[in-house]
């Protein structure tokens, strides 16, 4: 399927550069739904003589409640427990004596399982994730052991990054009512708190087939995808669909700050997150261009006026995917001798050149070729297809939408990033957090 | 995450363990315990060309026509062993994007993200090199900006100036955060004065003190073409780019020896176990790493100890990672490997812990590693590390970038792509008697050293259980030396 993977990304590249015809490669991605409600796409590539499985469950912290929080990220690590058929140890025990590997993550939105596995360990694959889907084993033995590994990931994440701690307490302030309020790996007091029949619930509502995507890339034949598929998910019944998530975030009405003190933290750290709409919205492809006009590439705004400049050591911007409306962070770390108000202010001077004088066209198409390189890398390997393909199945609600992705960049003009940068980055729908040895005394 | 990009150790139930791992042999062959190859479906590297230019410069010429990119490496035979003060190869090389050929570092970066492409520079222990890739149609752009900042870059006064005060801001703050920092304590402590022990980074005292004069004297002794390759992996035709690489490097001449560095010579020898106590007093866990000397990258054995060691600390069912986070939930991820350099190299077991399980936690793994003396590995186990090794190979050598690195790899440490078409053989010949002489011959037992990073207030007791102790502040210049 080499032939197929090039065609595909050709189009794209000739989209970007000038608009044409739909590609009509979409078809090359094959796509079927079990009666359970469980879609599974299919990318055949044999470049390599493996394969993997991702499995995207509909489940994050956003639908998480206070009391509960982190449950989704836990209940992660729960799903290798041990299920009715591969007892404790025996997933990871039989996946990599067949020579497979695995790994999964949890965001706000979705948790995510990855299987890596020589192709002709499929079945095997197929058999593993079946069991722990319809027959995970949730004992009390287990749940206490992994609380430890829980709160060993959350501590090691608060020892080692600045950008974790920081973004734990932005969060914190800038949402007051809705869950991506809390960080995915929740509060300490929470984590130390989940029952059996949390968990028990939270499998039986978001582990159900009609709450997931699979995505299956690698050195496989669709035949005999539909034919393991049939066998060992189709079984699975669905479960009455989640509840929704209702909580819209108020509109804020002036700028919030919050500092963390940390004794080790050698010069400032600040952080900036802005509201935004959620991923679905059309000014998504604008804001993600922003993003790169900003902080990608050394000739980018920040880098330019903050590192070049040494008032920072770094900057940087992250704008998650996402189901609701969230944040676009922008993070500084000051240069020795710069304080926090100066690399705030700094920081912010740049995000307010761009909604006052706009970017010029040249900088635009730079950044659309930027986009266009990142997503050659991101499918040079099997892994990078199938994250790609399920990520635009959820956050844009169909991978047809892939094909549509290089149009709607196309279309985005200056005036487009001059009017996000407008209505977003500004002072009263932005929260401050700034991270230093010391606090400031007051004047 | 379930686990972690940079899992670390130790562990607690041995009981259960071997119990799970007597069961799985019983499960696999009844009472016999028979070898099992399993089937990973069969690797070879793609086809590559290697050529030596008029001028001595090795290149290496790789296509692939997936994507239409191309990605190019340059590699010198220069790192930090040839350091003279700390840190000049690492400024060097990263001196290179500082301006070129006409071109100012603005200039050059506004070029190269104009065009979506990436650069960058950097050194490593033994290698220096510019990295690069862009779309297969920019190649006539591209490739004569490489050549420029590799054979004639400017060190612009300004820019330096700038970038090494930049790079000594970036040391403080890389000591916020001791995973980041700890393999440069754990180096220094293992070769000491000799080149291995050097840190890429120089630290804050040396990069003061640096001047353009010694950037331009290391670069004129080592930025030579018979000290160089070039390897491009991508969307090109061979023949066109060696013609294309010819014609632009064809001024490019050796101007004097290239001075070599015996790293063979004055390898230490431990005559005693040593602690290096780290201490960061605002610390909430323990960081830490226990090890000692390794193998070098053209030992015959290196395929061997891949899967002995995965058994170890390789993978997520390792006996370290289940006996110190499976078992006995103390931390997130433990583990252990080989880094092997062109002449020696570093055997180390890491993991982290809250402060107040520090002690238990270290214990565990110094537990969970003697395994390997006085259990040895068993049929099952080992057959299910040579499928996992075998297994997750090719994803190794899958996009442009990793194969460029092979390349250059295999320019740096003098091997061959024998490494990868023999990998399966090799791994499903290993035998247990085999796997015994491995760990009689490589694993470190006696005088183990340890880095420990963490709040000294707290844990020194437990640190001078371990050997003899030295402690330095975290703040401090440099890396324990």
């Amino acid at each position: 399927m080499k032939r197929y993977t090039k065609a595909l990304l050709l189009s794209i590249g000739l989209l970007l550069a000038a608009p044409m015809a739909q590609a009509t490669q979409a078809k090359d991605i094959q796509s079927f739904t079990l009666d359970n409600g469980m879609k599974i796409m299919v990318l055949e590539d044999s470049s390599i003589p493996n394969a993997n499985m991702y499995l995207f469950w509909k489940v994050g912290s956003r639908n998480e409640v206070p009391g509960i929080t982190g449950i989704s990220h836990f209940f992660e690590h729960m799903m290798f427990n041990g299920s009715k058929k591969y007892g404790p140890k025996m997933f990871d025990r039989t996946m990599e004596a067949a020579g497979g590997a695995n790994n999964a993550y949890t965001t706000e939105n979705l948790t995510v399982y990855t299987d890596w596995f020589p192709a002709n360990a499929l079945e095997t694959i197929f058999d593993l994730e079946a069991d722990r889907i319809e027959n995970l084993d949730i004992n009390e033995q287990m749940v206490e052991s992994e609380r430890g590994v829980v709160a060993s990931e959350r501590l090691t994440g608060l020892e080692n990054s600045n950008w974790r701690v920081l973004q734990e307490e932005l969060k914190g302030a800038a949402f007051r009512a809705h869950p991506y309020s809390w960080s995915v790996i929740g509060h300490e007091s929470d984590i130390a708190a989940w029952t059996l029949e949390d968990l028990t619930e939270y499998h039986k509502t978001y582990y159900a087939p009609n709450n997931a995507v699979v995505v299956i890339a690698g050195d496989v034949k669709l035949a005999e995808v539909k034919q393991l598929a049939d066998k060992y998910f189709a079984p699975i019944p669905a479960q009455a669909p989640p509840r929704a998530v209702k909580t819209v975030e108020p509109l804020q009405k002036g700028e919030r700050r919050v500092f963390v003190q940390k004794a080790s933290v050698s010069t400032p750290n600040v952080m900036l997150g802005y509201h935004i709409p959620a991923t679905s919205n059309a000014d998504y492809y604008a804001l993600d261009l922003l993003s790169s006009i900003l902080t990608t590439g050394n000739s980018s705004r920040m880098y330019q006026g903050l590192v070049d400049k040494q008032v920072a050591i770094q900057v940087d911007t992250y704008m998650p995917m996402s189901f609701d409306p969230n944040l676009f962070y922008v993070m500084g770390v000051a240069n020795p001798g710069v304080t926090a108000p100066e690399l705030e202010d700094a920081m912010i001077s740049e995000i307010n050149r761009v909604a006052r004088d706009g970017v010029t066209v040249e900088e635009l198409e730079k950044v659309k070729n930027i986009k266009l390189m990142g997503f050659y890398r991101a499918m040079e390997t099997i892994n990078g297809k199938a994250n790609t393909i399920g990520t635009y199945e959820l956050f844009f609600g169909s991978f047809d939408k892939l094909f549509n992705a290089p149009e709607a960049y196309n279309k985005v003009t200056p005036e487009d990033i001059q009017r996000v940068a407008q209505t977003y980055l500004k002072r009263a729908n932005r929260t401050v957090a700034v991270l230093a040895a010391t606090e400031e005394a007051d004047q | 995450m379930k686990t972690q990009i940079a899992r670390l150790m130790q562990p607690k139930k041995l009981l259960t363990a071997m119990a799970v791992a007597s069961s799985l042999a019983l499960a696999g062959c009844a009472a016999t315990q028979t070898s099992k190859t399993v089937d990973t479906g069969s690797f070879s590297v793609p086809a590559y060309q290697k050529v030596t230019l008029s001028n001595g410069l090795t290149v290496y010429m790789m296509p692939q026509h997936e994507v239409p990119l191309i990605t190019v490496d340059a590699i010198v035979r220069a790192g930090a062993v040839n350091d003279t003060t700390a840190g000049v190869a690492e400024m060097t090389a990263t001196g290179l994007m500082l301006g070129a050929g006409g071109k100012s570092k603005l200039e050059i970066e506004q070029e190269v993200d104009f065009l979506g492409a990436s650069l960058s520079s950097g050194a490593g222990k033994e290698g220096s090199y510019i990295s690069s890739d862009f779309m297969a149609k920019d190649a006539d752009k591209m490739l004569p900006l490489i050549k420029d900042m590799l054979v004639s870059p400017d060190f612009d006064a300004t820019e330096f100036d700038k970038l090494r005060q930049r790079e000594i801001a970036g040391l403080s703050q890389a000591k916020e955060s001791p995973r980041a920092v700890i393999s440069r304590y754990f180096d220094k402590l293992v070769f000491a004065e000799h080149p291995y022990g050097n840190a890429t980074s120089g630290n804050s005292e040396s990069l003061a003190e640096l001047t353009i004069p010694q950037l331009r004297a290391f670069h004129k002794s080592y930025y030579q073409p018979s000290n160089t390759a070039i390897s491009v992996v991508g969307d090109f035709e061979p023949a066109q780019m060696k013609v294309k690489l010819e014609k632009l490097f064809l001024n490019w001449q050796d101007s004097e020896p290239v001075t070599l560095v015996d790293l063979s010579k004055d390898l230490p020898k431990f005559d005693e176990a040593d602690v290096l106590l780290v201490d960061k007093p605002d610390a909430i866990e323990t960081t830490f790493l226990i090890g000692g000397m390794g193998i070098s990258r053209d030992n015959p054995d290196f395929v061997g100890l891949t899967v002995v060691n995965t058994v170890l600390g390789g993978r997520f069912t390792s006996w370290l990672n289940d006996e110190l986070r499976v078992n006995a939930g103390l931390t997130y991820g433990a583990r252990s490997g080989f880094s092997a350099y062109s002449a020696a190299g570093t055997f180390k077991i890491s993991t982290f812990t809250q402060t107040v399980t520090t002690k238990e936690t270290i214990d565990l793994a110094l537990k969970t590693y003697a395994r390997l003396w006085q259990q040895g590995l068993d049929q099952a186990t080992l057959d299910s590390a040579k499928a996992y090794v075998k297994g997750q190979f090719p994803p190794k050598y899958e996009t442009s970038g990793q194969l460029v690195g092979l390349m250059t790899d295999m320019y740096l440490y003098g091997f061959d792509d024998a490494f990868i078409n023999e990998f399966q053989a090799k791994v499903d010949g290993l035998t247990l008697e085999e796997s015994k002489r491995l760990i009689d011959t490589y694993f470190p037992k006696q005088n183990l050293q340890f880095v420990i990073i963490g709040n000294a207030a707290k844990i020194a007791p437990i640190a001078k259980e371990h050997g003899k102790v030295k402690q330095v502040s975290i703040t401090e210049v440099g890396f324990g030396g």
